[in-house]
């Protein structure tokens, strides 16, 4: 009875309620389960109801008309996690001007992009799709769930994970600002003095704020808001801690550099992307609780790059720093359990912590480690099942679960899973669409010519 | 657009407001029509009186007035003139400025981070008043596929600025005007290098100026109220522009015609709460319950992807299609199946929407009309989109959109059901300016059976209204293999044909034409019967025209 008022109520005031995603319920049966946070389980089953993990156990007896799906000789875990893509978006960098905050990539979602079940059928659930790196100050990125299958970009969203913004460090945002058009930032002192300006001028936008807010309690009706500013809204929320810094970084001196400016700022959620420096600087990392999101053996592309190390990850996982391997790329995205594989050649980092880089670790980074990353009753049923173990060459994605519902099953794998099909083009473009996710995508949008990208 | 014409030694003169019949008398009567009201009712052997602009009298019965000029409309068909849901009709393209910057490049001084607005594409005062051109091609164009007025907006990037309805005749751009400011027209349409470049950015910057305009709303009444102690408003033109939108007084034409965009739309539209008009929807078909739902209206983009060109296969050549292509192929041609019923997807939801014909190429639009409703679409439900949806939507029912005493003399006569293939639009009567048409030749269909010669050299003729062009065609046929080339009688140039083929008696080929930088393919297709040829010529967006000629020698 409350509860029909409550909704009568809502559709009253017109709130639109948010469009329900699908969910499923099945029984896993019988297979080796990577907990990832509490150990591995052998002839274990997972019961999934209306999406979420109800219980890990064994003999579960599956609900009335659910998928049973028979994991036997299988390896069941969390489902995989990128903390850096730029997937399912149409749009990357704002390359405009070198803070834009204002902008939002989660306001151009792609739900028919390809890669998102290419994706799926390496067993990734969620991705952090951001913002490029040509700015210092990109903008907000989104946290999207992998439900291929929907024309509704709404339905990608994670829901309740929290804001997020790509910040970048070094090499790009000077380029693009500073040799492109002769601005600051030029150099790496520039790219800290534009954040630096970014969040003085937030810091003033806010007091004025308040002192509107203070007015009007006072009763006093002359004093005006500051003019909406809506960069200055988003830099205020980084500020007030509702938004988690995601930084684009290689060099060890530019990444202590921003911890610095975090600290001057008040500013405590930050995590560094790519990071390749992060082993020199790892106790540091650890002291001010930023995380680390980093390739496994990616590096010297340019300059900036060079100085780099295979055991990067492994390095700052002993020393303490919440660490995760991401794609940055609609290809590597396919792998990443390869990718965390390398740490036990590089590092010896064994099985639950070479896990943890793609699954509980990118949560944690992304401040979803309450309800994916980890098999754990409660948690969302976002599973990946495996042939064979995950971190082995031989291992194959078999089934990959979102929300319980099946979104990639490598038994019933459509030869054409696209959406967005052209009619007027029977054969599709698939070379440019490879082209698209080639590397280094994270400059894309960026106005500037080859010329204008190598000079000097 | 001329260029074409050039190269056939043609210029372009389809029938403008000069041409128009000039009014010995402002008094014309059909009679003896097949008049269709309004969706839905038709009365045979009727007369329509139309003075001074409006109709006079309609029905069985009616006495034609002794100073009307009287078209005999025996087995024509009369429906009221068609209403463009929103185009860019009479405002002509700005000129690339020379020496500019190249598209997709910034001009030099400007900071890319904060252009000047005009450069942003923030323009939401702009009004159409002093740009519109009475005699622009695309008024022409639409006139004579039977629209007589248009809901007309500026062009420009994101938000371009308010839409006003135009008559689609007139003396001047003034006179074609009836009301401005009746909508506010925003687009996904980022600027050149500079901010918003992207369409993030461009939702970000309308978000912020929309919130920005509250303000501004709330400042100035509450200046309004009690100015002492308070700051005065900033005057701003574009936020000032943009109060009625937030007031929920003035209507968002939202452009969005892929899926993604209509769900961008709604989203922006759930955050920041404007009146929306989902507006060149082209994949509606994804989002019917929810437009249903939150009760949008829609105006359905009347272009329509290509149907796939017939690909002509060489004789005795067996074309193996692999399963994969085939698949391929199957799912393109189910993609087609679905746009081409989105209208009826649209209209089966109990969904009254108009048409757009913007981005819609003239040349196509009754084709695409007819491919709606070959794909479910009913005949009444096209014309309502056509007519009296357009026309409730933009608040004009009581002036147009049915013929009725008392209306506007806007209507449009054709000498068949307008919307089977072969039907001709004869008369367009908009705001009680009378435009004639000629028939059409039906396209020449050939025999596949009779067998042609065809080398030699051809004189022929191009019929463009108003004109003739003659020019000459050389025809060679070798073992099958057909060559040749056109030239006109202007000019000494020639060129190659291609792409020729000849089936049973009727030869079609292509002649490319480069003019100005330009290119313009000319499509030819030709029925020969002995010494004669009769058939069409389609010249790009330009039009279909006739094509007649004879063989002045033969080949050695």
């Amino acid at each position: 009875m409350k509860y029909s008022i409550l909704f009568a109520l809502l559709l009253f005031f017109g709130v639109s309620l948010q469009a329900q995603t699908q969910t499923g319920s099945m029984l896993i049966k019988n297979g080796t389960v990577h907990t990832v946070t509490n150990g591995t389980l052998e002839n274990t089953d997972i019961l999934v109801v209306d999406g979420k993990i109800q219980e890990i156990g064994s003999n579960l007896r599956a609900p009335r008309g659910a998928e049973e799906i028979d994991a036997t000789g299988m390896h069941v875990m969390p489902g995989i996690i990128d903390a850096h893509s730029h997937i399912a978006i149409d749009a990357v960098n704002e390359a405009t001007n070198p803070v834009t905050a204002e902008v939002w990539v989660g306001d151009a979602l792609d739900p028919l992009d390809v890669s998102i079940y290419r994706a799926l059928a390496g067993g990734v659930t969620a991705s952090h799709s951001m913002h490029g790196s040509a700015n210092a100050i990109g903008g907000e990125c989104e946290t999207i769930k992998h439900r291929y299958g929907t024309y509704n970009p709404n339905d990608l969203r994670m829901v309740g994970a929290p804001r997020t913004i790509k910040f970048a460090l070094g090499e790009n945002p000077m380029r693009v600002h500073g040799e492109g058009r002769g601005i600051q930032p030029a150099t790496r002192m520039g790219v800290e003095q534009v954040i630096r300006r970014a969040f003085a001028e937030a810091k003033m936008y806010l007091e004025a704020k308040q002192k509107y807010e203070t007015a009007r309690q006072n009763g006093d009706n002359t004093v005006m808001p500051p003019t909406y500013n809506k960069r200055m809204e988003t830099l205020s929320a980084i500020l007030e801690g509702d938004i988690i810094i995601h930084c684009h970084s290689y060099r060890a001196d530019e990444i202590y550099m921003l911890m610095q400016v975090c600290k001057d700022f008040g500013v405590e959620k930050l995590c560094f992307q790519h990071t390749n420096e992060g082993f020199k600087v790892a106790p540091e990392l650890a002291e001010f609780g930023a995380g680390a999101s980093v390739f496994a053996d990616w590096w010297a592309y340019k300059f900036e790059v060079y100085y780099s190390t295979a055991y990067n990850a492994a390095i700052l996982t002993e020393n303490g720093v919440t660490t995760s391997i991401n794609s940055d790329s609609g290809e590597l995205i396919r792998h990443l359990y390869h990718e965390a594989a390398k740490t036990q050649r590089y590092g010896g980092l064994t099985d639950e912590q070479a896990l943890a880089l793609i699954t509980i670790n990118p949560a944690k980074q992304l401040g979803i480690d309450d309800r994916v990353g980890s098999l754990e009753e409660g948690k969302d049923a976002d599973i990946a099942i495996f042939n064979a173990d995950p971190l082995s060459i031989y291992a194959i994605p078999m089934k990959t679960i979102v929300d319980g519902v099946v979104y990639f099953d490598r038994e019933e794998d459509p030869a054409d899973m696209r959406l967005d099909v052209n009619p007027e083009e029977v054969m599709p473009a698939f070379f440019q669409d490879i082209q698209d996710h080639k590397h280094e995508n994270c400059m894309q949008d960026t106005y500037m010519t080859f010329e204008e990208l190598f000079r000097g | 657009m001329v260029l074409a014409f050039l190269a056939m030694g043609l210029s372009l003169q389809a029938q403008s407001m000069e041409d128009a019949l000039k009014p010995v008398t402002r008094t014309y009567a059909f009679t003896n029509a097949t008049i269709i009201p309004q969706p839905g009712q038709q009365v045979t052997g009727a007369t329509i009186v139309v003075k001074d602009g409006l109709i006079q009298a309609m029905g069985t019965n009616v006495s034609v007035p002794a100073n009307a000029k009287v078209v005999d409309a025996d087995s024509m068909f009369i429906y009221a003139g068609f209403i463009d849901g929103l185009s860019n009709a009479g405002v002509p393209r700005p000129e690339r400025e020379q020496n500019g910057p190249s598209r997709g490049r910034r001009p030099d001084g400007v900071n890319p981070g904060d252009p000047p607005r005009e450069l942003a594409g923030v323009t939401p005062e702009k009004q159409v008043r002093g740009e519109l051109k009475h005699d622009e091609k695309s008024v022409e164009d639409l006139r004579e596929l039977g629209f007589t007025a248009a809901h007309v907006v500026p062009r420009g990037r994101m938000l371009p600025g308010k839409g006003s309805i135009i008559l689609l005749a007139g003396e001047s751009g003034e006179d074609m005007l009836l009301a401005e400011g009746v909508s506010q027209f925003v687009q996904f349409s980022s600027a050149p290098g500079v901010f918003p470049a992207t369409v993030i950015g461009v939702m970000a910057k309308f978000t912020e100026l929309y919130k920005q305009a509250e303000q501004m709303q709330m400042h100035m009444e509450a200046y309004a109220k009690n100015p002492k102690g308070m700051d005065r408003p900033e005057r701003n033109e574009a936020l000032e522009a943009l109060v009625p939108v937030v007031n929920g007084e003035l209507p968002v034409f939202f452009m969005a015609p892929d899926v993604k965009s209509i769900y961008r739309v709604m989203r922006m539209q759930d955050d920041l709460g404007f009146d929306v008009v989902m507006t060149g929807v082209k994949e509606a078909w994804h989002v019917v319950d929810e437009l249903d739902g939150k009760n949008i209206p829609v105006i359905v983009s009347l272009e329509l992807p290509d149907p796939p060109k017939e690909k002509k296969k060489k004789e005795g050549e067996e074309e193996a299609m692999d399963e994969e292509m085939k698949m391929l192929q199957q799912r393109a041609s189910e993609r087609m199946t679905e746009f081409e019923s989105q209208a009826a997807t649209l209209a089966k939801a109990g969904i009254a929407f108009g048409f757009s014909t913007m981005e819609a190429s003239a040349k196509d639009i009754r084709e695409n009309l007819r491919r709606m409703i070959k794909n479910g679409l009913t005949e009444e439900q096209a014309l309502a989109s056509l007519t009296t949806n357009p026309a409730n939507m933009l608040g004009l029912s009581n002036s147009m959109g049915t013929l009725e005493e008392g209306k506007m003399g806007n209507l449009v006569v054709t000498d068949g059901n307008y919307f089977e293939e072969g039907s001709n639009v004869r008369f367009v009567m908009a705001d009680g300016h009378l435009f004639e048409y000629e028939a059409k030749k039906a396209a020449a269909k050939g025999d596949p059976n009779a067998s042609a010669k065809i080398g030699g050299s051809w004189a022929y003729s191009v019929n463009v209204p108003g004109q003739t062009a003659e020019g000459t065609l050389k025809l060679t046929q070798e073992d099958g293999e057909i060559t040749g080339e056109i030239s006109n009688s202007q000019s000494p140039e020639t060129t190659d044909i291609e792409d020729a083929v000849l089936e049973g008696n009727k030869l079609t080929f292509l002649a490319p034409i480069a003019m100005g930088g330009q290119s313009i393919t000319l499509e030819f297709s030709i029925v020969i019967n002995g010494d004669e040829m009769e058939g069409t010529v389609s010249v790009g967006e330009f039009g279909t025209f006739d094509v007649e000629g004879y063989r002045e020698g033969t080949p050695e």
